[in-house]
């Protein structure tokens, strides 16, 4: 489909082919979408260290030796904070621990006053003994944790853990053989499609890059617009508060619930005994999430995407309904990789040109290695 | 999968890319350099490398072998001949502008591509070795203004 500047622009099917597609690719790798996690670290680690290996190989040193070098150079300055660095936080442990402590004692505190006042206006809550429930299941919850809850969570991180552990291991190979990999995708492309696919690749890197970048302006609007609203109600620390709902909010809904119930918690332990400030924080909360879903989210990413708006939102639906979390997480990159290739394949498709070229090219390494087959 | 091998990290791309007029102010470590944005084809005698009035992206420069440049159409002898060491496309570096004329290999033909893309890259990354290459680019293009200049002034004067 071309426009009236002869340009090709993607019809209704491509458009089709591209969502269904998104979908497919998010149904059938949900299994290892958790991949993600390691791998964008591993992504942050290469981009912070491919400067110094290039310089090293400006310098003289080969591509592999510069990798080998760069990484083992940023291990062992890893190494040497964490020796520094661990006896500080073995001795700042106890107080976050007595931090968290406070404000969850103070969220239940909130927790049992609301429910108080309810049995005092509903006579069905009184009747069922609500709040002496709630201290009932707050006292098993302590009582129990230690061996209903931890082994559960000790063994969820114990899981993950070594997940992590992939980010520097990818960060090394893409630093020393990510050159290598992009010469040997593009050496198996037929020279009549290969100018245009160095440009598809060029799109998805400049898709991926667009997308970290809406990313992380998005982030400092949550953070800015949280910020301000918690510094309006009168909450403490609203700066660090903010830009931690923000960072949460990456995973979608569920860390936006997580996000929630930090926000609550502290405005629940600042204020003792005034419900109206957590209630305060929620609303604020809701109406900052409610931004970033309809107005924050379609103008950074979908913007740097290209995508309408409502393809945005929609999208984001539909990712959570096919993958779940990690389909909320990935819709967005996911879609803006795959209209790329659809684009292009579209464009290869439509151009009977480069196809003759193609067939032209066959024709040619035939006819050179059959020319000596035909007897005289 | 030579992706996977291990220590084949090509050695003969500086000694042969040090010859072409494009790359010829570059060291020998720039060279090492520039290998990592450089894409090397291969083209059967006949092949077309890029068509004219398709957009250009690319910079092509000639390792081994002989590139026509031709007008399909408009004349039926090649505008041009290039050897080895020549390269064409340049203005593909600069510009969305179409091709303006075709590219055909006329014997087996080698080339190295730098994409417009990379070779962005390796501006931001490589200012130096960037600002090289584009004064080669601007010495050839300025040769070939004189060139048509002197070309046009010629044909002005017969007239």
């Amino acid at each position: 489909m071309m426009d009236a500047a002869g340009q090709y622009r993607a019809g209704p099917v491509v458009w089709a082919a591209n969502i269904a597609g998104t979908c497919l690719i998010l149904f059938l790798f949900q299994k290892i979408l958790w991949l993600v996690v390691p791998f964008v670290l591993a992504m942050v680690i290469y981009f912070g260290l491919l400067p110094l290996k290039l310089r090293l190989v400006l310098n003289g040193v080969s591509h592999d030796a510069a990798a080998a070098w760069v990484s083992a150079g940023a291990f062992f300055i890893l190494l040497l904070i964490g020796i520094l660095v661990f006896p500080w936080l073995l001795a700042e442990a106890v107080s976050w621990q007595d931090s968290a402590t406070n404000y969850l004692n103070g969220g239940i505190q909130m927790l049992s006053t609301v429910i108080s006042q309810l049995e005092g206006r509903i006579g069905m809550l009184a009747q069922a003994r609500a709040s002496e429930a709630f201290a009932a299941q707050v006292a098993d919850f302590s009582a129990h944790f230690a061996e209903k809850y931890l082994p559960a969570i000790t063994m969820s991180i114990a899981v993950w853990s070594p997940s992590l552990l992939l980010a520097p291991f990818l960060a090394f190979f893409m630093l020393r053989d990510g050159w290598r990999f992009r010469k040997f995708l593009i050496r198996a492309v037929p020279n009549a499609y290969f100018e245009r696919c160095l440009y598809l690749m060029e799109q998805v890197d400049q898709t991926a890059r667009l997308y970290f970048v809406g990313l992380i302006k998005l982030t400092l609007l949550d953070t800015l617009c949280l910020a301000s609203g918690l510094w309006i109600i009168g909450v403490s620390g609203p700066l660090m508060l903010g830009l931690l709902a923000a960072v949460l909010a990456w995973i979608p809904f569920v860390g936006s619930i997580l996000g929630c119930i930090i926000v609550v918690l502290v405005a629940a332990t600042d204020f003792p005994g005034n419900p109206g400030m957590a209630y305060a924080a929620v609303g604020l909360f809701v109406f900052v999430r409610l931004l970033d879903d309809f107005v924050f989210m379609p103008m950074t990413i979908g913007k740097s995407l290209n995508m309408h708006p409502l393809l945005t939102v929609l999208m984001i639906f539909v990712g959570g309904a096919v993958a779940g979390v990690p389909g909320l997480m990935m819709v967005l990159p996911v879609l803006g990789v795959v209209m790329v290739f659809g684009e292009t394949i579209g464009m290869l498709v439509n151009d009977p040109r480069l196809r003759a070229r193609h067939a032209h090219e066959r024709a040619l390494r035939q006819q050179l290695v059959t020319r000596d087959l035909t007897l005289p | 999968m030579s992706w996977f091998e291990r220590g084949r990290e090509p050695t003969s791309f500086s000694h042969r890319m040090v010859q072409t007029d494009l790359f010829s102010t570059l060291s020998e470590r720039e060279l090492g350099i520039v290998e990592g944005f450089v894409h090397n084809r291969q083209y059967l005698a006949g092949e077309v490398v890029f068509d004219a009035g398709e957009e250009g992206q690319a910079l092509y420069v000639i390792v081994s072998g002989k590139v026509a440049i031709c007008l399909p159409g408009q004349h039926d002898t090649p505008l041009a001949e290039l050897q080895t060491n020549d390269f064409f496309g340049e203005l593909g570096l600069l510009d969305d502008w179409p091709r303006s004329a075709q590219a055909r290999a006329a014997s087996a033909t080698e080339l190295a591509v730098l994409f417009r893309g990379d070779f962005e890259r390796l501006m931001e990354s490589h200012a130096r070795i960037a600002a090289k290459i584009t004064m080669r680019l601007a010495h050839h293009l300025g040769q070939r203004l004189r060139q048509m200049l002197t070309q046009s002034s010629a044909q002005g004067t017969l007239q």
